[in-house]
């Protein structure tokens, strides 16, 4: 990989008086530029990866780099060229925005002219210039998720990481917060983007990766980890409601390894799907259950991410 | 500079945030005034009332005869004295000074050497002259050296219990002399006891009694008491808003956002030590000047300061370290604002209530008076004290200053040691 702006190699975190670690050897390069989805359940060491290329968290083992300087040798240096975003709203309810602005900015070593500029282009950004001047805590949730947004960007950063940064808000917000995120990515910022709707994911990111149990489980572009997963689903809506006997057959077909049921729709998960499509159609046939419709592979991102990980619920 | 500068950014958004706090300004500034102000006009007569104090009195006995056993024994059938006699070597005149300025003990009685014989012979001069006589022999002059830091009322107590003590002797030593005439050959007194007035065996202990240190020492009053000890309640309550900003800080994000940045944690420690020291200095200088002007004009007493500014600062500064590195500690400790809440109002109320704020140490039990002297508001008060009420300066306040400042630094190195905890184990 060309210039990666994020290089970790056989990265290990484990966490006092826990039995696994919450990173297992992970190894990963972000190129520079790039708009990198991280997708996982809760629990899966997103954060946890999160909060080491921050500098936040030491590893317990392997190494990091972040535009080309060592995360432990000069975590300084590292903090000067990344912004955050957090999940939770992080700024100060009784300050205005302005005045957030400029507190954020002036920690990142910002001064005169400069944080003058950079105050306006943010609060133009995220179209506040009219509220400038009113507390947020007055904010409404997307208004305060536009200002979180734009803290981040204060000292203008090379790498931006956004930890789910339009949970909670309404589709106008979302949708403008993903319309300055591209044009941020467009001006050739890199992106790290944290998410738990896949839809999202699929929209904006060039590069994702799956992660669960601390390991990357699948890597690539949307169309790629689609193609790569095709095979394991089938889903099929039938014209009758399914029984608990067919239920029990469509769980017992060759190859299948999980499946999911509504009253008149399955999603089957096959290890050997052209296996499994050959038996299920002559179970449908022998049952005399009517077929509505079926399609083979993955349709979507959320269909892989389930296939890799599992429906099992995460803590 | 970059450094500096950003210490400088950091408080300056404290102190906004704190303007911005109307309930913190609330808790940190009226509360104390209000307190001040309603409970030294309220105990201003209630000071009087004695149900319930015990003196702690050392008798320092260089007689070791009849006198020192008498008045031992006098006090000690009295609820109201703890009694302890010294042990030999008997201290002097400069370490019985330390110590009662230290607050071991609040009292003490100095009975001389042959203070028995001395008494017998003047008896004798007494009964043979028939009434007071000056005699060849002296008065015996016992010596009850008190703390001026103890109320005037309770001072007075003492002393009159000690003189009523000292005639119930002299009562007896008269009566023996008179009974030994009478039984000698030589014929009967020319008085008898009760015809004999005001023999002066002993010379009267005044309404000043003695103390180690000038006697233009002001009488304390409830103001006194209560000025220096609100005003450190008020400084150690900081640890409220202290803490409940750190922890909303860490809870909604900003911090973490703060740590993402190429900021240390000791421009974050130092960020909310600078305003909050302001504010302590700024509640030091609110509470005595209230107590100075104010409280006079509410009809309560005038609140006198000493002559050792230079002390009363040191003392300032030296509480307002203490509270706030205690205060750092609890936001550290806490994992939710209420859970801050909770823990800064009790260890403060408890320490308070230890350490004489909320009742004075000299009605307390022996034993508490012993535990009182760890808390640092014990500390903080006796230094305050002993500037306003003993006439103290800068050395006499170095001990208390000193213990406040090893306390802050103590609450200050665990509080970065669990900060630092916290950040391994997020």
């Amino acid at each position: 990989m060309q210039n990666p702006i994020i290089e970790t190699s056989g990265l290990v975190k484990v966490y006092r008086g826990m039995e696994h670690p919450a990173l297992d050897q992970l190894s990963l390069q972000i190129p520079t530029g790039a708009f990198f989805g991280l997708l996982g359940p809760n629990g899966a060491g997103k954060s946890t990866l999160i909060s080491i290329l921050s500098g936040l968290l030491s590893p317990t083992q392997g190494s990091v780099r972040v535009a080309g300087s060592d995360v432990q040798d000069d975590p300084q240096a590292v903090k000067r060229c990344l912004g955050l975003v957090p999940q939770d709203l992080a700024l100060y309810p009784t300050l205005s925005a302005r005045e957030n602005l400029n507190f954020f900015g002036r920690m990142q070593g910002l001064r005169g002219p400069r944080l003058r500029e950079r105050v306006e282009r943010c609060l133009e950004m995220a179209r506040l210039e009219g509220l400038a001047d009113r507390r947020a805590e007055t904010f409404s949730g997307g208004l305060k998720r536009r200002l979180n947004l734009v803290i981040g960007l204060i000292h203008d950063p090379q790498l931006l990481i956004l930890d789910e940064p339009t949970v909670g808000i309404d589709p106008q917000s979302r949708h403008f917060i993903h319309e300055s995120l591209r044009t941020l990515h467009a001006g050739g910022m890199t992106l790290i983007y944290t998410t738990h709707y896949m839809e999202e994911a699929e929209q904006l990111c060039d590069d994702i990766a799956i992660i669960d149990q601390g390991r990357i489980l699948a890597r690539g572009t949307v169309p790629d980890l689609l193609h790569q997963y095709r095979g394991g689903a089938i889903e099929a809506h039938v014209g009758s409601d399914i029984s608990a006997a067919l239920d029990n057959a469509l769980r017992q077909l060759p190859g299948v390894r999980a499946a999911e049921f509504a009253p008149r729709q399955f999603l089957l998960h096959s290890d050997d799907p052209d296996t499994t499509l050959d038996a299920l159609l002559g179970l449908l046939r022998q049952k005399q259950v009517p077929l509505a419709s079926l399609s083979l592979g993955a349709m979507n991102l959320e269909q892989v991410f389930l296939s890799l990980t599992g429906t099992r619920l995460r803590d | 500079m970059h450094r500096f500068l950003q210490l400088l950014t950091a408080a300056s958004k404290e102190f906004r945030l704190i303007l911005r706090d109307r309930q913190a300004l609330v808790i940190l500034f009226v509360m104390p005034v209000i307190f001040v102000a309603i409970l030294s006009l309220a105990l201003r007569d209630a000071f009087s009332q004695h149900a319930g104090v015990r003196f702690s009195i050392l008798v320092v006995d260089h007689d070791g005869r009849l006198i020192g056993n008498k008045l031992t024994e006098a006090f000690r059938r009295d609820q109201h004295f703890q009694i302890e006699s010294a042990d030999k070597p008997l201290p002097g005149e400069d370490t019985l000074a330390t110590m009662i300025r230290d607050g071991r003990y609040r009292f003490a009685l100095v009975i001389p050497a042959h203070a028995t014989d001395q008494a017998r012979r003047r008896a004798n001069e007494q009964v043979r002259a028939g009434g007071p006589s000056r005699g060849p022999t002296a008065p015996v002059s016992v010596q009850l050296l008190a703390d001026p830091g103890v109320r005037a009322d309770h001072r007075s107590l003492v002393l009159a219990f000690t003189n009523g003590a000292l005639r119930a002797i002299e009562a007896e030593l008269i009566g023996e002399r008179i009974a030994e005439l009478a039984r000698s050959p030589l014929g009967t007194p020319a008085v008898s006891a009760s015809g004999l007035a005001a023999p002066q065996l002993f010379r009267e202990l005044n309404d000043e009694p003695e103390s180690s240190d000038s006697g233009r020492a002001p009488v304390p009053t409830a103001v006194q008491q209560n000025a220096p000890a609100w005003t450190l309640l008020a400084m150690f309550f900081l640890a409220i808003p202290l803490s409940v900003t750190f922890i909303q800080e860490r809870a909604q994000g900003s911090l973490l956002r703060l740590q993402s940045m190429p900021v240390s944690a000791w421009i974050l420690f130092g960020g909310k030590i600078l305003p909050y020291f302001v504010v302590n200095q700024l509640q030091l200088i609110l509470i005595l000047g209230f107590g100075v002007w104010g409280l006079p004009l509410l009809g309560g007493d005038r609140l006198t300061l000493g002559d050792a500014p230079e002390a009363i600062a040191l003392m300032g500064v030296s509480a307002s370290l203490a509270a706030i590195s205690f205060a750092l500690l609890i936001a550290t400790l806490a994992r939710t604002p209420e859970q801050a809440t909770t823990l800064s109002a009790t260890t403060v109320l408890v320490l308070a209530a230890l350490g004489g704020i909320l009742v004075p140490k000299i009605v307390m039990p022996p034993a508490m008076q012993q535990i009182a002297l760890y808390s640092p508001f014990s500390w903080g008060l006796d230094g305050f004290l002993d500037i306003f009420i003993r006439g103290g300066g800068i050395r006499e306040v170095l001990a208390e200053s000193g213990q406040l400042l090893a306390f802050a630094a103590a609450c200050f190195t665990l509080a970065i040691l669990r900060y630092r905890w916290r950040l391994r184990q997020r």
